[in-house]
């Protein structure tokens, strides 16, 4: 079966999972089936056989898993949302296509990632810049200074900033990665890279202490520090670079839990969270008793205890933040595992498609967004289940939220991309490889 | 570059694999024991699954019922409130409280409270239904006692002091049950603690209306009788100190009728002197003072009135010098007691001097009618012979006749009661009134409790238990 022919029958298996969700949970709110909820389960279906056609006459071969990964967990999350609050989801479902689009525009305007290589830079500027934006113009919302108030549009652009600066290191290491790899020095017997190679290591540590002092975000500091330190082992396979990062990293860590008051109490609260019940440690203790309610398989979606009778959700930030509460809640032990295999084979596929690539900077480019993908879904889930103190990050996909539903669109644009023209060189027809030659590649 | 991206995913494959470990420890091995931490409150929403019993007036009107919201049974409210702090909440968020709490097996229905027929329906599989919990509140009664109150902070309790079936216990301020959960936070800070149960819970010096309870004793032990004289100088110097009159007055020579009738501190600190400590106590256990009354509430909603140092009750052991017994016996030093406790003084008095045993729930009823529970009237304490309780009938009359509680009196009905005024240290009163009426066959008794005002007894309270005595008489049916 060819590659499109796969992906189009694994999104028909997500689109009748979509329609039982939304079925689900509309028969439980209102004890009957009604045509709202095929009418949402039918736009979800017509977006994602959009996204499948653009693929199928711009991206023949791409990676057939990505597609049908990506509606499996915007199903879950819209049909959460939806469970949660009928109006968010309505705007969800608004930013579902205004990611489907972005998507297009990525695929159609970019044609090929390698040309985005000559543009990292310019890519690397614009991510520091909305950065900076952020940092400057931005709004604090539970402490953090992560959100942008555009004309009635709350943006986060972290979001978007974690992509282009994925870009741009991948295109720098790449470049760099044979100086940056060549022992020099040796400690103790172990070959070390000259002190200066060091220099972009500790740029993006600074870099990334500042963001945590400005933004007051743990979450989005320790997210672009350690995808930077990945990339930067992947471009040089040198050990030396992780363990120096680490003890970076480690003593970032400490300044902040020691010097940032916020940050102190996340930390305290997930040491113990039963220190303040009522207070600091309430959002925690009742995200783990809602996911501990759950048990092994939970009551099904839509009749879970999430909403008080007022409408307001046992958790605050339900719908965002700790959506993945929700759906353990009412998914239970199965689903939950269920949705963290989803992200385990969205990021297996990430990789997969980083090792078959043929060039460095896709090798990094598509190994960089996998890596940042499943770490940003390791601290959330992490954060909410109290693995790791919480740091408020949304769950690529499943979370409320438009910067992230968007991005992510993206996200998967580009590994998609990647893995087109990585199958396109090594076994695709000679007149797509003689389009990929028109391009400049 | 290969091998570097494949340990990369090694790593990310190791960290998945930890959120999968933990959360199977979350939702298998550590569930239970999250389920039962105290302050998680997710074991109601379970019980939320099974329509919830209702709490019924005495009247038969629905309290608080229940409505069905995606699959839950919440609370409604179609009265509005009525004895919020008494009935209680029944919310996932905040826990549960008063009647709510203590009744909670019979309104989820639980197969323990249904005995034999509950094993018989789990048996057929038949739906578990909560059982309707009818109390003896009479929401025509509450209602007066609560606007009679409005906005004022105090309490007031009604009984039937027959049977002690407690007609109307009225807290304020007190809250909207329906919103509940979006106010909780302001309830929760305001400093007129909206949520405490005034009329079980909050503790104040009784002042003069304690001093029925030194008559009875006074009476009981013959050290006094209604007409025994005593002269009155303004103070009673006794024990190194002196008892004095609210504002200083000098009353000098009156019977102890009309000391009563008049309130006179320094004849009812002498009584207390002649009684001594040991048989001043006796008088207030007499009474059910340092008992908690056994009303069907939760543990702690309920206080035991008594001597209290610290915010803790003494031992009825506890030494007191000669001063202190003098002081005691006029309703002040560490003497406190709740609304409830003075209602069931007033009550003791009318019936005949045995202290009822007070109650709420009148009976509990399954959805088909069975009766699962019928309350069961019956003594409590005994205060005091009833020929004592006959003088002291007569004597409480007086006061509402010719004394401090005129503003208590009825058209056409003989009401007895007794006023008081607690001087606080920070210069407001806590005022009170205890009454009973008829007095001849008395049908119910009631306490008033006004905090922070800077009126007497006989000012604020009197007024307030004639509002609700002549709603509370007018009622076809009460307990």
């Amino acid at each position: 079966m060819s590659r499109r022919n796969t992906e189009f029958l694994y999104l028909l298996m997500v689109a009748v999972m979509a329609t039982l969700a939304y079925v689900a949970v509309y028969a439980a709110r209102f004890k009957e089936i009604g045509r709202t909820s095929l009418t949402y389960a039918g736009i979800f279906v017509v977006v994602f056989l959009v996204l499948h056609l653009v693929v199928r006459f711009r991206l023949a071969q791409a990676d057939p898993y990505l597609l049908p990964l990506t509606a499996l967990l915007s199903v879950v999350g819209l049909a959460e949302i939806y469970r949660l609050d009928p109006d968010l989801a309505l705007k969800q479902g608004r930013w579902l296509i205004v990611g489907a689009v972005l998507f297009v525009l990525t695929v159609l305007v970019v044609r090929d990632h390698l040309r985005l290589d000559g543009y990292k830079y310019i890519i690397g500027a614009v991510g520091l810049a909305l950065l900076a934006i952020t940092i400057v113009f931005g709004s604090e919302v539970n402490g953090a200074r992560l959100w942008l108030h555009v004309g009635g549009v709350s943006i986060q652009p972290s979001e978007f900033a974690k992509i282009a600066i994925v870009i741009f290191l991948a295109g720098y290491l790449n470049d760099k990665k044979e100086m940056l790899s060549i022992p020099t020095a040796r400690v103790f017997r172990i070959p070390i890279p000259a002190p200066k190679y060091f220099g972009p290591l500790l740029l993006m540590w600074v870099l990334s202490l500042l963001m945590l002092v400005f933004m007051k975000d743990f979450g989005m500091s320790l997210l672009f520090l350690a995808t930077f330190i990945a990339i930067l082992y992947m471009a040089t396979a040198r050990l030396v670079y992780v363990v120096v990062g680490g003890a970076l990293f480690a003593a970032g860590a400490a300044l902040a839990v020691t010097y940032v008051s916020h940050i102190h109490d996340r930390f305290a609260i997930w040491l113990d969270p039963w220190q303040d019940p009522q207070g600091k440690g309430f959002q925690l203790l009742q995200s783990l008793y809602a996911i501990a309610d759950g048990g092994v398989v939970g009551a099904g979606f839509g009749r879970g205890y999430l909403l008080h009778p007022d409408k307001t959700p046992v958790v605050p930030d339900l719908p965002t933040d700790f959506i993945f509460a929700a759906v353990a809640n009412e998914l239970g032990l199965a689903g939950a595992v269920g949705l963290v295999l989803c992200y385990l084979l969205f990021c297996w596929r990430g990789f997969q498609i980083a090792v078959w690539a043929t060039d460095g900077f896709s090798k990094l480019l598509a190994a960089g967004l996998a890596t940042i993908f499943g770490l940003q879904t390791f601290i959330i889930i992490g954060g909410v289940t109290r693995l790791i103190p919480l740091t408020g990050i949304t769950l690529p996909f499943v979370s409320y939220g438009g910067s992230s539903l968007t991005a992510n669109m993206m996200l998967v644009a580009l590994l998609l991309m990647v893995s087109h023209r990585t199958n396109v060189v090594r076994a695709g027809s000679d007149t797509e490889r003689l389009e990929l030659a028109e391009l400049g590649a | 570059m290969n091998r570097a991206i494949g340990r990369i995913f090694v790593i990310a494959a190791v960290l998945f694999a930890a959120l999968v470990v933990n959360l199977t420890y979350l939702q298998v091995f550590a569930a239970k024991s999250l389920r039962d931490k105290p302050e998680n409150h997710r074991r109601i929403a379970e019980e939320l699954r099974v329509r919830r019993g209702a709490i019924l007036g005495f009247d038969g009107s629905t309290i608080a019922g229940v409505k069905k919201q995606s699959g839950f049974w919440f609370r409604t409210y179609p009265q509005g409130a009525v004895a919020p702090q008494i009935v209680g909440y029944n919310s996932v968020r905040y826990g549960r409280s008063g009647i709510e709490l203590s009744m909670n097996d019979y309104l989820t229905g639980s197969s323990t409270a249904r005995g034999w027929q509950g094993i018989v329906d789990d048996a057929l599989g038949r739906r578990q239904r909560g059982a309707n919990v009818r109390l003896t509140i009479a929401p025509a009664v509450q209602k007066a006692a609560q606007d009679a109150l409005g906005t004022t902070r105090g309490g007031i309790v009604v009984l039937d002091p027959k049977t002690g079936a407690v007609i109307a216990a009225a807290s304020s301020p007190d809250y909207d049950p329906a919103t509940l959960e979006s106010d909780w936070k302001r309830l929760r800070g305001d400093k007129a603690t909206p949520l405490l149960s005034r009329t079980t819970q909050s503790l104040q010096p009784p002042g003069s209306s304690f001093k029925v309870v030194t008559a009875a004793k006074g009476l009981g032990e013959g050290k006094v009788t209604p007409t025994t004289v005593f002269y009155d100088t303004g103070t009673y110097s006794i024990g190194g100190g002196q008892v004095t009159n609210y504002h200083d007055a000098v009353f000098g020579r009156n019977t102890f009728t009309q000391a009563l009738t008049l309130s006179i501190n320094t004849t009812f600190a002498k009584v207390g002197t002649m009684l001594g400590r040991d048989k001043l106590v006796e008088g207030m256990t007499g009474f059910g003072f340092y008992e908690v009354p056994p009303l069907e509430l939760p543990e702690g909603l309920v206080v035991a009135s008594g001597r209290y140092r610290g915010g803790k009750l003494l031992p009825t052991t506890a030494p007191m010098d000669e001063l202190h017994v003098a002081w005691a016996a006029v309703g002040q030093e560490n003497v406190l007691a709740t609304p409830l406790q003075m209602a069931l003084v007033a009550a003791g008095v009318a019936n005949g001097g045995q202290v009822p045993k007070p109650y709420l729930v009148q009976d509990v009823k399954d959805p088909d009618g069975r009766v699962l529970r019928r309350a069961e009237p019956g003594s409590w304490t005994t205060a005091m012979s009833p020929q004592t309780a006959q003088q002291l009938n007569l004597m409480m009359q007086q006061v509402v006749s010719a004394g401090t509680g005129t503003s208590a009196a009825l058209q056409g009905i003989s009401v007895a009661g007794k006023t008081g005024t607690a001087e606080k240290g920070d210069g407001s009163n806590v005022a009170w009134f205890i009454a009973f009426a008829p007095a001849r066959d008395p049908q119910v008794a009631v306490a008033v409790m006004v905090e922070k005002t800077p009126l007497t007894g006989g000012d604020v309270a009197a007024p307030m238990a004639a509002d609700v005595l002549r709603v509370a008489l007018g009622q076809p049916q009460l307990p």
